[in-house]
């Protein structure tokens, strides 16, 4: 694994091993990630399921190197095209940042700059990489937003972000997430602040330009649903750790692990029309105190004695899972 | 735009016509000149001659209206001490306040503002901590203590800096400026420093919390995932964003610091219109105390209309017209 060479063609462009994110707080030590591994191939969609508190939004963080202190990642890997990003300095991560791995947010009204055009921040982030001149980046940006879906994408570059719509915003953060034709962009809920029907459109327009430009994507989700519809993969996160892996359908058709059983019966579309969603029991323990063993016990209707023991990834072909009591039989119990 | 412009144009008009009432009224309500202007040893004809010369024989709104009729064909009377018209009186004493209060203003800003940011930037260092207590020392010291400690100290004990006056001055578009002499900018550090001092404080306090308060946001973690440098993120993004409550303020120290740098003006005897005012003052010498009064106001209205298209040009989100 290790020794994976960058150029041979089913390489992962970004492997991650044992990564382990930990905030040093008074109260005590957070392990907001604890020990994730995966790879993401070229074009594939990745998506990371988890309930809010499961430090899926602190992984994503942690890829591209810019986890807020007191947090720090403490050990593991994150390899991008071979190359080791953790430990590198913050001005060779800056160099990666945006160019070769980008992140997306959930907030759109948030993340872009409200007294900038849509041009001067696009000409912001194209100078971070490239010394380029003023209307050579005007013409990457108008090329950036008709690739989005921005309608008369020239004239929009002297708008500010607040003539744009919620969802025509999202698309000019994703615009300028791949300005530099990154190979990983991160997106972390970039469609929750938005209506339906247009998160609808763009996650199916996200499908789409990742085929084509062979952008591999990892979208963080709370919503099962949405990955459902997008990714290739599913990791659900539960306090920290990846509790079960495995391509979207098998993983949806038949979950091993009790909480992602849990969060599919939680669904509204899974559930019998006028009966009651089900819900999971309890809630996510706090990060600070985790429950010795499989942190999932004490919400588990499954849980025995054996649980007290953290349970090992169970690897399966192209799967896994972390339990001793799998769902073995393929139906959502 | 034009039409929030004119609207601000018109409230100002009103705030002038107010405030021209209430000064005139009060300025009235104070003393009685004629004890000024006439020696007690004058007789009943001259003193009557004089009452006649003011038109102090007619009523409070007569004599009001007679003030504004003037006031609007750019006449705003004669000083009763100096019998020189108000006008030129106040306006050969602008430019040294104007060049004194800008130096102060414009150095507290340009020095204060970066101070700030790096403070909010870093803001658990020990530069930041540095900075942030100087900043208290700032606000906490009265300047008539400082400006004497800085004669004290530059003038009398090192000798390095003249204690007051306005030095050697040059002639420029018809006004005396000190700015423009190395003798003058020896006499202008002093005061400059004395006056800065306050406003460096609040400039750094502002941005810092804005500076704080902004890095914190999605725009900086956004900005930072596009592989953005610091500087860049600190000199495009940040100092935008906090720009509208340093405008704000920079606005009213200006305007408040033009019409009351009495002390500093007084304690290094700077022949400004601070030192003017207090003089009229003294001496009851209405027609001074009333046009500067009235230019104060004027000053204030103008420079808060600067301020409010300033806004307009800071913030896209505040221009009417353009948006959706």
């Amino acid at each position: 694994m290790s020794g994976a060479s960058p150029t041979t063609s089913d390489a992962p462009i970004l492997e991650v091993s044992d990564l382990t994110t930990q905030f040093h707080t008074r109260a005590g030590v957070v392990k907001a990630v604890d020990g994730v591994s995966f790879s993401l191939h070229k074009g594939e969609i990745i998506g990371l399921v988890g309930e809010s508190g499961s430090g899926k939004s602190v992984t994503g963080f942690s890829l591209i190197g810019l986890v807020d202190p007191p947090g720090r990642v403490v050990s593991g890997s994150v390899k991008l095209d071979g190359q080791e990003l953790v430990g590198l300095s913050p001005a060779a991560l800056r160099k990666v940042r945006g160019a070769r791995i980008a992140m997306v947010f959930q907030d759109p009204m948030m993340t872009l700059n409200p007294v900038l055009t849509i041009g001067q921040q696009m000409q912001l982030a194209l100078n971070a990489h490239e010394k380029l001149s003023k209307s050579a980046a005007r013409a990457r940006s108008t090329d950036a937003l008709t690739r989005v879906g921005i309608p008369d994408a020239e004239a929009r570059l002297d708008a500010y972000p607040h003539q744009f719509s919620g969802g025509m915003r999202q698309r000019v953060a994703i615009a300028i997430a791949l300005l530099h034709g990154t190979r990983v962009i991160v997106a972390d809920e970039p469609t929750t602040a938005l209506d339906v029907s247009i998160q609808a459109q763009i996650l199916s327009e996200m499908r789409e330009l990742a085929r084509e430009m062979g952008t591999a994507l990892v979208w963080i989700s709370h919503d099962l649903s949405t990955v459902s519809a997008l990714a290739d993969r599913i990791l659900v996160m539960y306090a920290g750790r990846i509790v079960e892996e495995g391509p979207t359908a098998q993983v949806l058709r038949a979950p091993r692990h009790p909480y992602t059983a849990g969060l599919l019966r939680s669904l509204p579309a899974m559930a019998e029309p006028g009966t009651d969603l089900e819900q999971i029991p309890g809630t996510t323990p706090s990060l600070l105190n985790l429950p010795q063993g499989c942190p999932f016990r004490p919400r588990c209707d499954r849980a025995t004695d054996l649980c007290s023991e953290a349970p090992p990834m169970t690897p399966e072909t192209g799967r896994g899972y972390r339990c001793h009591h799998p769902l073995l039989d393929g139906t959502p119990a | 735009m034009s039409s929030f412009l004119l609207k601000r144009l018109l409230q100002g008009v009103v705030i002038m016509a107010a405030m021209s009432v209430i000064v005139f009224a009060g300025v009235y309500a104070i003393g009685n000149p004629l004890d000024v202007l006439i020696p007690p040893e004058a007789t009943q004809d001259v003193r009557e001659r004089t009452i006649a010369r003011f038109g102090l024989d007619k009523s409070l709104v007569e004599q009001y209206f007679l003030f504004i009729s003037n006031l609007l064909k750019g006449d705003l009377g004669l000083s009763y001490i100096y019998n020189e018209p108000v006008l030129s009186l106040i306006g050969n004493r602008l430019p040294a306040t104007l060049e004194l209060v800008l130096t102060a203003v414009l150095g507290a800003t340009l020095i204060g503002v970066p101070l700030g940011i790096y403070a909010g930037y870093k803001p658990h260092g020990f530069a930041a901590r540095a900075i942030m207590a100087i900043s208290i020392l700032g606000f906490s010291v009265p300047t008539f203590w400082v400006g004497l400690i800085l004669i004290l100290t530059f003038a009398v004990s090192l000798g390095w800096l003249p204690s007051g006056g306005r030095g050697e001055t040059v002639e420029f578009l018809g006004i005396e400026w000190s700015v423009l002499t190395l003798n003058g900018w020896s006499h202008l550090v002093l005061p400059a420093i004395n006056l800065a001092l306050f406003k460096l404080a609040i400039m750094v306090r502002l941005a810092r919390a804005g500076t704080r308060e902004v890095m914190l946001s999605d725009t900086v973690k956004f900005a930072r995932a596009a592989g953005l440098s610091e500087m860049t993120i600190l000199s495009r993004h940040v100092l935008k964003l906090i720009s509208i409550p340093i405008v704000t303020v920079f606005g009213l120290e200006l305007a408040s610091t033009l019409a009351f740098a009495v002390v500093t003006e007084t304690i290094f005897s700077w022949p400004g219109v601070g030192k003017l005012i207090i003089d009229s003052i003294k001496n009851l010498d209405r027609p001074v105390m009333v046009a500067y009064l009235i230019l104060t106001a004027g000053l204030f209205v103008t420079i808060n209309l600067c301020v409010d298209i300033a806004y307009a040009l800071l913030d896209p989100r505040l221009r009417r017209g353009r948006a959706e």
